[in-house]
């Protein structure tokens, strides 16, 4: 549970270069564009980034699976674009590699999956707090 | 993939059960996806609250407004968000330091500071900051607040999102807007560390 440690700018903006590297031949984003709307969004991003470099899979193989699940949507949709999720498709893309090379299951994935969705994490959230929750009081006089 | 087409909580846990997978699997690690996270965190994330808080240091009257409603005065910054509509600002002073936490899940002030980082989100975080806040601070983020002072931990729900303001350091009365935004941390925003050191 220790926070990350903070990079240092030079580390920061090479590390921000490999992944352009990587991303900007994929189709539909140019690293320019690349923002996040939903926090899920950002951790799929990071996860597929993640992947390729700890399996070192060809990236290319991401990149045709993208393609895919792009195109599998536009045959079903049309040219319509409601309920087009750029990220949608990049968790798709990452589920096939990820089970292609063996490692995931997605009937598990989809078993936890339920599992999250079954724990109500926001339950009693929807209520103000308006007084600290706890208070550790001053141990000496201030003066 | 499959034609269904997925709510945004649907698909929100299914990454969340992916990533605890492939973790579990030991294909990645928490750390490594972090890390990347923070990459884009660095681009977006604090600096909107950076700005906010050398603003309240540099304008009393700013401040004023601020401590009374955070949600408006950010507004007058050009900086709001759905999930910033009950933003409420605790100052930090010389006798009251404030953390703040999300005791059941991941509440956070995303529009001045971001995505939360994953820590936020832990449960033992979550449960020992109440229990426990200075050790935790000095344990985990190396950080102690003096004893003479009092710490309150403020818990964020949806409905009232807190962060914390922290004081201006001593010796930076000349400083410029710019070395001031260099001092102000995410850690410092959420209570958990000081700000920058002043050389």
């Amino acid at each position: 549970m220790l926070p990350a440690p903070y990079a240092d700018a030079a580390d920061l903006v090479a590390a921000r270069n490999r992944i352009t590297d990587l991303v900007c031949d994929l189709p539909e984003a140019s690293p320019e564009q690349l923002s996040f709307e939903h926090p899920w969004e950002i951790r799929a991003f990071a996860m597929a980034v993640s992947a390729h470099r700890e399996l070192g899979f060809d990236w290319t193989a991401f990149q045709q699976a993208l393609i895919t699940s792009i195109s599998g949507w536009e045959e079903r949709t049309g040219t319509s674009d409601r309920g087009w999720s750029y990220y949608e498709h990049w968790l798709a893309a990452l589920e096939s590699v990820l089970a292609d090379l063996g490692l995931l299951s997605t009937d598990e994935l989809g078993r936890q999956t339920r599992d999250v969705l079954a724990v109500p994490a926001n339950r009693n959230h929807h209520e103000a707090h308006t007084e600290p929750i706890a208070v550790d009081p001053a141990r000496l006089v201030h003066h | 993939m499959s034609a269904t087409v997925r709510t945004q909580e649907e698909i929100a846990a299914r990454v969340k059960a992916l990533e605890s997978m492939l973790i579990e699997s030991g294909v990645m690690t928490t750390q490594a996806i972090d890390r990347m996270v923070e990459i884009y965190e660095h681009e977006v994330g604090p600096q909107l609250g950076a700005q906010v808080v050398v603003r309240a240091w540099t304008d009393p009257d700013f401040r004023a407004r601020l401590v009374a409603d955070a949600s408006e005065a950010c507004q007058e910054l050009g900086i709001s968000g759905l999930q910033g509509e009950d933003m409420v600002v605790v100052e930090n002073t010389d006798t009251v330091h404030n953390i703040i936490v999300c005791t059941l899940c991941s509440c956070y002030p995303w529009p001045v500071l971001g995505l939360p980082p994953n820590w936020y989100k832990d449960p033992q975080y979550r449960a020992a900051i109440t229990r426990e806040p200075r050790k935790v601070l000095r344990e985990s983020f190396g950080f102690t607040v003096p004893d003479d002072v009092e710490v309150r931990v403020w818990d964020s729900s949806s409905e009232m999102r807190y962060w914390v303001l922290p004081q201006r350091p001593a010796g930076t009365e000349d400083w410029s807007d710019e070395q001031l935004l260099a001092l102000v941390t995410r850690d410092a925003m959420i209570g958990v560390g000081p700000v920058g050191a002043v050389a």
